[in-house]
């Protein structure tokens, strides 16, 4: 029987919410050597090896078949694979991690409420600065594909890897594309969600990989996790 | 695969060679404009979608750079570095690299774009035919038959949402969904029927304005808020756009035989000679007769070019990704394996030199050959 390998984040939140949920379903985690080691075993389901690495890094390795299937944010997969690419897919949304990536604009523009209105802006702001609007972002392919959707074109992204709300009042974008939880760090920043800037209300995902999705091993962990979700309340993400 | 054999590549220099006789003999100057490209120029221009196709990258210095994905921005800004009188009529060909990610079948990477542009024509729909008519000549030259040229004119557009009594900004915002079909027909609808008593977010914002100075009231509001304002947009920017909303709210919709006019219109589609008849029919306000009659002249003047218009196809709704083409279009295709392709493109551009930089409008119209996939085609 062929070893399976199951991605768990690595550090923070996610990690403690994944092992939680494992836990409570009756799967415990050894880890091989240290504490700080990044592989295990999953105790409970024969053939089974965990592999702790970055929520990112799984999304990306499931695309590239080099694990089986892991516990990572939605977000972050369907930024690393297409809509039309089948190769790996969400098996299980889970009852944590829950964030929504939104289109937000500065405060100040009193006249813009829903995605059309960028058009208009865009248009107005390359007449009068000959340049286009410029969205700050983390999310280059889902902020593309949901601003092609709604037919917007005159802009271009500034790739930002931390601190995206900040960009608008530095200077460095006139917009942001970015993932949110309770809106907080959005309001401080003098930012609003568009009314129609929903792009993905994303939470923490179970996600497989296409070849082993009819795997006994799989289908027994997605069983004993759904299990544990289903029977608990909702968790609360202060 | 990578690279091309000794056979292969000899032979596309025959193919292209014979491209740029035509092109050459015609009196068409061929320049060489820089492979590597500022980056602004094409991505300030066009956008993500194309962003996401160039090949960008940094010079030392950090500025940003790329390969270029065409040669006509390329050879626009060859000419008005190379010219103290840009407007003065000017024609050149170009062979060479140009580079994008590839999105579809026969499209490498890398690929060879054969290409022709006359700038400051004082021809106008003579030049236009003159280069479909070398377009043509020039795929003939190369071996290519069982061509089909299809056409578009987005001047007979404008000019039918011109002649219609409509706020500017309605029609400026229709021009610019022109082409994304979905998005043109809501904005339509909510011409149409414009959505009465529906509130957004910002409704409240523009009641403030009613009857009030619109830019001291937004400054008011911003103070009132206590929000800063950022970016480089302005406190007359944001109160004009409010002021356009507001206007809305009590603009007459767009009467619903308009609404018509322009669906027909975008219907219409077969042969160059058989639709005269259905846009005549459309109507014969003051700049659609005119734009018709020159439609009309076209027809003539590819004749006298010794083309044959009636086995060319018009589709009023036919327009390119490229946002610079401002009347003409043109797309000349080739039955492939499972359906027609591309090989050749066109039309007229009238911003586009104004656009990087020439102090004056400058008329431009020209084409662009892939002779890539021209030569997989004939193969």
């Amino acid at each position: 029987m062929k070893m399976l390998t199951v991605a768990i984040p690595s550090k923070g939140r996610l990690m403690e919410q994944a092992n939680d949920v494992f836990e409570r379903a009756g799967l415990k985690i050894e880890r091989f050597g240290t504490d700080r080691g990044y592989r295990g075993r999953l105790v409970g389901i024969e053939n089974v090896e965990i592999a702790f690495l970055s929520a990112s890094e799984i999304a990306v390795q499931l695309r590239d078949g080099k694990i089986d299937a892991g516990i990572t944010g939605e977000d972050l997969l369907r930024e690393t694979i297409a809509p039309g690419n089948d190769v790996a897919d969400v098996a299980l949304r889970l009852n944590f991690g829950s964030a929504d990536v939104v289109v937000a604009v500065p405060e100040c523009w009193l006249d813009v409420a829903v995605m059309a209105d960028l058009d208009d802006v865009a248009e107005q702001f390359y007449a009068a600065h000959g340049r286009r609007l410029r969205v700050a972002t983390k999310y280059l392919n889902i902020t593309r594909r949901f601003f092609a959707e709604k037919g917007i074109t005159g802009y271009r992204i500034v790739e930002s890897v931390g601190a995206t709300e900040g960009a608008p009042a530095i200077g460095t974008a006139e917009l942001i594309v970015d993932i949110t939880t309770s809106g907080a760090t959005l309001k401080a920043n003098q930012l609003k969600i568009l009314d129609d800037g929903l792009i993905l209300a994303s939470c923490a995902v179970l996600a497989t990989h296409i070849n082993i999705a009819n795997d006994l091993r799989i289908h027994r962990l997605i069983n004993l996790v759904k299990r544990e979700i289903t029977t608990l309340p909702v968790s609360f993400n202060p | 695969m990578p690279g091309k054999s000794s056979t292969h590549r000899e032979a596309l220099e025959r193919q292209n060679a014979a491209i740029m006789a035509v092109f050459e003999r015609a009196g068409f100057d061929q320049i060489a404009p820089d492979i590597i490209q500022p980056a602004d120029i094409f991505l300030e221009r066009s956008g993500e979608d194309i962003r996401a196709r160039t090949f960008v990258f940094n010079d030392p210095a950090g500025n940003e750079l790329c390969l270029r994905p065409d040669l006509t921005v390329p050879a626009c800004r060859y000419h008005l570095s190379h010219t103290k009188t840009p407007e003065a009529e000017t024609k050149y060909c170009y062979l060479g690299p140009a580079f994008r990610f590839p999105d579809e079948l026969l499209s490498p990477q890398e690929f060879t774009q054969a290409g022709l542009e006359w700038f400051g024509d004082q021809a106008d729909i003579a030049a236009e035919a003159r280069v479909i008519k070398l377009t043509v000549s020039a795929l003939e030259a190369a071996g290519l038959t069982g061509l089909k040229v299809s056409l578009g004119d987005l001047g007979l557009f404008n000019a039918l949402l011109e002649d219609m009594p409509m706020p500017e900004r309605w029609r400026r915002r229709l021009r610019h969904q022109f082409w994304r079909p979905l998005a043109f027909r809501n904005l339509l609808e909510t011409f149409a029927k414009p959505a009465r008593g529906q509130r957004t977010s910002i409704s409240t914002n523009i009641d403030a304005i009613d009857g009030k100075d619109a830019v001291a009231e937004t400054s008011r509001m911003l103070a009132d808020k206590n929000l800063n304002l950022v970016t480089q947009r302005s406190v007359e920017d944001i109160s004009a756009r409010l002021s356009e909303k507001l206007a809305d709210r009590s603009e007459q919709p767009l009467a619903q035989e308009m609404v018509q006019t322009i669906e027909n219109y975008l219907q219409i589609s077969g042969s160059l000679t058989d639709v005269i008849m259905q846009i005549k029919t459309i109507g014969n306000s003051p700049n659609f007769a005119a734009a018709t009659a020159k439609f009309e002249q076209r027809i003539t003047a590819l004749e006298d070019q010794g083309l044959n218009p009636r086995r060319f196809h018009f589709s009023a709704d036919f327009g390119r990704e490229l946002e610079y083409y401002t009347g003409l279009v043109f797309q000349i295709e080739v039955e492939a394996r499972n359906a027609p392709l591309s090989v050749a493109g066109g039309g007229r551009y009238d911003s586009l030199l104004q656009d990087l930089g020439a102090g004056v409008r400058i008329p431009a119209v020209g084409c662009a050959i892939h002779t890539d996939r021209l030569f997989a085609v004939m193969s």
